[in-house]
């Protein structure tokens, strides 16, 4: 008897179906693989500002780079191949270029379509801070400006991880003296300087600037968030010896500034990414 | 109305020595009287280098009209959503209760795009956009030469396997909370290497390109491709379509031979039409290549309901 043609077709779609289901079956076994390589490998990818939580933020990234386009610091970057199952995903290198909130806060945040870097909240903090600040001046000085306002509270609500200082390197821990630029020859990374003497509209080299302090304190200095963040304590011992060290406080948003303008190789203090619950 | 299926069939060797039935020459004679043209060939790849050019162009220096790339973008503003990566998103947040922080930008996307490519049509995205598309149609091209020149054999499957892919990399996203295909997405690879830089992931492009070559002819588009399939659904009653006017066709099957996807062209081979007018299907991919071909203008790109409307 001979087949029918649909016969043939019904045969071969089965035959190739039946490939089909087992090469599906061999890219889960694969990816299943893969996650418990990222979940035993100590490589930490730190995520730009509003970042979900890891598990989420895997799937919830849609790899499109719409955040590395919009970041005018060119912070955040894509993952690669090595980086196992988060090929494609930001993440951002505080050593080499951090996060300075260049953009006056929350671009990459705000540009993001999925809500992988959730926006909602830094709205939220944003309105809020308004709504005080109108509250305490009813009414507007020359001085009135709500957007520096706002933008602080959405820099402020960032927790991208937490500076963690070494002290045995730690130059200020260590009582000693800094000169001159902060990093060594041909460093591209940029930052704007918080320092209100500078004004600066745009993000220069972190080598443009040249220090002279009698004791390190560029982590201090030079945090966009301030004195909420880190602060140099000063602490005199029962020997009478006086030490300084930066504190790290609730404040610090793990933007990674200090980390990037850290003069000691490695530096003394970095990025540590938050576990969450 | 004739009744086509009951024409005998024609007692010719070769397509080219079959009878024009009106002219009385030979499809041979006749299609030599005929230019070749490549008019909607050469928009098409027009288009689809400028689109890509301009994705680079966005990010290179920084001008901002087509942001992101092929896996979500902003045209001038506009969110686009790939919307095969905007289902797994949704069904993964389904489970996970994600589905709730999504922003309104991701739904504009998915839906812009949804009536976008309603209007358009089935696969149009694939042949008019896809940077693999425009790889993987000049290697088309070369497979065919080679089994022309018989160095490799032709091995075909059943087209139906790509429902299988479309559902079970849906499912494998929804198990392992991670979005699958993504990771394997040749276009999502080719776009991002050229917008931000090439990466080693490139060399499994390359790998499947080396495959439909050597292999199965577009085997990733054919048989695999969940975003294909995903457009083909969307555009499935689009009112933009490649229409088949059998009174006019001489039955050369040129068109089969030239288009990307033969089997929506199923009703140009003598005796299969079983009406005056077809409408190519929705795997179509309104490349314009068989109305380039055709040498009696049987196949046209059309509104439908357009002429009823004038």
């Amino acid at each position: 008897m001979e087949k029918s043609k649909s016969d043939i077709n019904r045969r071969q779609f089965l035959k190739n179906g039946a490939v089909a289901v087992a090469a599906l079956g061999a890219v889960g076994v694969g990816v299943n693989y893969l996650k418990h390589l990222n979940e035993k490998s100590d490589k930490i990818l730190l995520r730009p500002p509003g970042a979900v939580d890891e598990d989420d933020f895997i799937y919830a990234c849609i790899k499109c780079g719409l955040c590395v386009q919009i970041c005018p610091i060119e912070a955040v970057k894509l993952a690669g191949i090595s980086d196992g199952l988060s090929y494609g995903t930001p993440y951002i290198d505080t050593r080499k270029q951090a996060c300075d909130f260049s953009c006056d806060a929350m671009q990459c945040v705000e540009t993001c379509p999925t809500a992988a870097l959730d926006f909602l909240p830094f709205k939220k903090a944003g309105e809020n801070a308004l709504l005080e600040y109108q509250k305490e001046n009813p009414t507007p000085g020359p001085d009135y400006n709500p957007f520096i306002v706002q933008s602080l509270a959405m820099k402020s609500n960032t927790k991208m991880g937490i500076a963690v200082t070494n002290h045995e390197t730690c130059l200020a821990r260590n009582g000693k003296s800094f000169m001159g630029v902060p990093r060594e020859d041909g460093f591209e990374g940029v930052y704007r300087s918080p320092n209100p003497k500078r004004k600066e509209r745009k993000a220069s080299l972190v080598n443009d600037h040249v220090f002279d302090r009698e004791l390190c304190d560029l982590c201090v200095t030079e945090c966009p968030i301030g004195d909420t963040a880190i602060i140099l304590e000063e602490k005199t011992r029962g020997n009478g010896e006086k030490i300084w060290r930066p504190i790290v406080l609730d404040g610090c948003t793990g933007c990674g500034v200090c980390e990037m303008v850290c003069p000691t190789t490695p530096s003394s203090i970095f990025i540590e990414k938050l576990e969450t619950a | 109305m004739i009744n086509v299926k009951k024409l005998p069939p024609i007692p010719a060797k070769r397509r080219e020595d079959m009878p024009n039935s009106k002219l009385g020459i030979t499809f041979k004679e006749w299609k030599a009287t005929r230019p070749n043209k490549h008019k909607w060939r050469n928009i098409r790849w027009g288009v689809l280098l400028f689109f890509n050019f301009l994705f680079w162009a966005s990010f290179a220096f920084d001008i901002g009209i087509l942001e992101g790339s092929l896996s979500g973008s902003r045209f001038i503003g506009i969110y686009l959503m790939d919307p095969y990566n905007a289902l797994q998103e949704m069904f993964i947040g389904n489970r996970t209760g994600y589905f709730g922080m999504l922003t309104m930008n991701f739904f504009i996307g998915f839906f812009v795009i949804l009536m976008f490519y309603f209007l358009l049509g089935g696969r149009t995205f694939c042949s008019w956009l896809c940077p693999y598309h425009f790889l993987a149609e000049n290697a088309e091209k070369l497979h065919n030469y080679l089994v022309k020149k018989k160095k490799i054999k032709e091995h075909n499957y059943s087209i139906g396997i790509k429902y299988i892919f479309w559902g079970g990399f849906l499912l494998l996203a929804f198990i392992t909370k991670n979005l699958v295909f993504e990771n394997l997405n040749p276009v999502g690879i080719i776009s991002r290497a050229l917008i931000y830089g090439p990466g080693l992931l490139l060399l499994w492009v390359v790998v499947l390109l080396l495959f439909e070559i050597v292999y199965s002819k577009r085997f990733w588009c054919r048989y695999v491709f969940p975003i294909g399939v995903t457009y083909s659904a969307i555009g499935k009653l689009s009112p933009m379509a490649v229409k088949f006017d059998l009174s006019k066709c001489g039955h050369c099957r040129d068109c089969q031979d030239v288009c990307l996807v033969p089997h929506e062209l199923w009703f140009v081979k003598r005796g299969e039409a079983t009406k005056e007018v077809h409408f190519a299907g929705a795997d179509c991919t309104r490349c314009g290549l068989c109305v380039d071909v055709c040498y009696g203008d049987a196949l046209e790109f059309t509104v439908k309901g357009f002429e009823k409307l004038l």
